[in-house]
């Protein structure tokens, strides 16, 4: 779990950072480096999910008229994207959905704010495995509503043939077909994970760059220092990347499932 | 759950999507025309033996396709 800091502090860190070092020790079998069982990425998803938990539980166990600051938060966090994501992109019939994004939308901002936490310092959403569940998910609901709401057949004609005259129309459905029910998944987990990954890359340059510089000669000292400097303005790049992408991973899935329930184009 | 209160009654169920899933959704059909078409340009290419040139005139029809399909779905509608 504090492999990072000991590989900071023993001055072992090999400097150009590789994919490698996304790939932590695992911690039950302590140390081992081919046992991916349980790892410190397995222990902050199960975190991340036993914190969401035991935080809606605490703060609506006991609802109170005037909201205490728990219930506060928590219904604010609920309200925000109910009625800015789920009511704004599906419409009335968007609050339905609202539980399932507000769980996503919490899941993913607290698993990529991880990658910023002191001693956690690397999100989840940076190994594709998360984000590619995350955008299944999506893709099934977003089908399964699709299905259900307008009958296999209606909905496959409606998702794949556009408005337009019929002559054009074998140009534009493989288009459709592909945006629709390739890219769109696709797109969902690559956009997550490139996002996390190049953060925790970013960051790991910086710092280890800083250590590198100084163990090469002491001159390099003052660009030591910058560089550590631009990590922590990264953080806060950083900070802001990790909220747009819960949203914009929230707000994509409405506006996919708001696309399966839309009537005729 | 307890404390919930009414939806409001804000929230225009528009067939297009607002925002920036109307972003995203102009940006994917552009590239995907590109690639679906460039795709089977490559392959009459491959077929065919003419190097490059079905690729070429594959990717210019997905672009016109994309293009297409960005006015139609997102344009004003009729």
């Amino acid at each position: 779990m504090f492999g990072q800091a000991n590989v900071l502090a023993q001055g072992a860190a090999n400097f150009p950072p590789s994919v490698e070092d996304f790939y932590l020790p695992s911690i039950l079998p302590w140390g081992a480096h081919n046992s991916y069982w349980f790892t410190k990425i397995t222990f902050m998803v199960w975190l991340a999910v036993g914190i969401l938990i035991l935080f809606f539980l605490l703060s609506y166990r006991n609802p109170q008229l005037v909201p205490t600051k728990k219930q506060w938060f928590a219904e604010s966090i609920y309200g925000f994207v109910r009625n800015n994501i789920a009511v704004d992109m599906i419409g009335h019939q968007g609050v339905r959905f609202a539980p399932y994004f507000t769980t996503l939308f919490c899941f993913v901002l607290l698993t990529n704010f991880f990658a910023i936490v002191p001693f956690f310092q690397i999100s989840p959403n940076s190994h594709i495995a998360f984000p590619a569940f995350l955008a299944l998910i999506s893709y099934v609901l977003f089908n399964y509503v699709g299905i259900r709401h307008h009958g296999f057949v209606k909905y496959f004609k409606n998702s794949l043939i556009p408005p337009a005259p019929w002559y054009i129309l074998p140009l534009l459905i493989p288009i459709e077909a592909f945006s629709t029910f390739l890219v769109r998944p696709f797109s969902l987990a690559v956009r997550l994970f490139a996002n996390m990954f190049a953060g925790h890359m970013l960051l790991l340059v910086f710092t280890l760059g800083g250590f590198a510089m100084l163990n090469a000669t002491g001159l390099l000292a003052p660009v030591s220092v910058l560089s550590w400097l631009m990590t922590v303005a990264l953080t806060f790049l950083e900070f802001l990347v990790i909220c747009l992408q819960a949203y914009v991973f929230t707000v994509l899935t409405a506006s996919y499932v708001q696309g399966a329930l839309a009537e005729e184009h | 759950m307890a404390g919930d209160q009414k939806p409001p009654s804000t929230g225009g169920p528009g067939d297009v999507p607002p925002g920036a899933g109307q972003g995203w959704t102009a940006l994917s059909y552009l590239i995907a025309g590109m690639l679906v078409w460039g795709f089977i340009g490559w392959l009459v290419d491959r077929w065919l033996e003419t190097d490059g040139i079905a690729t070429g005139i594959g990717i210019v029809l997905g672009m016109a396709g994309g293009i297409i399909l960005v006015v139609r779905k997102l344009g004003t509608p009729q």
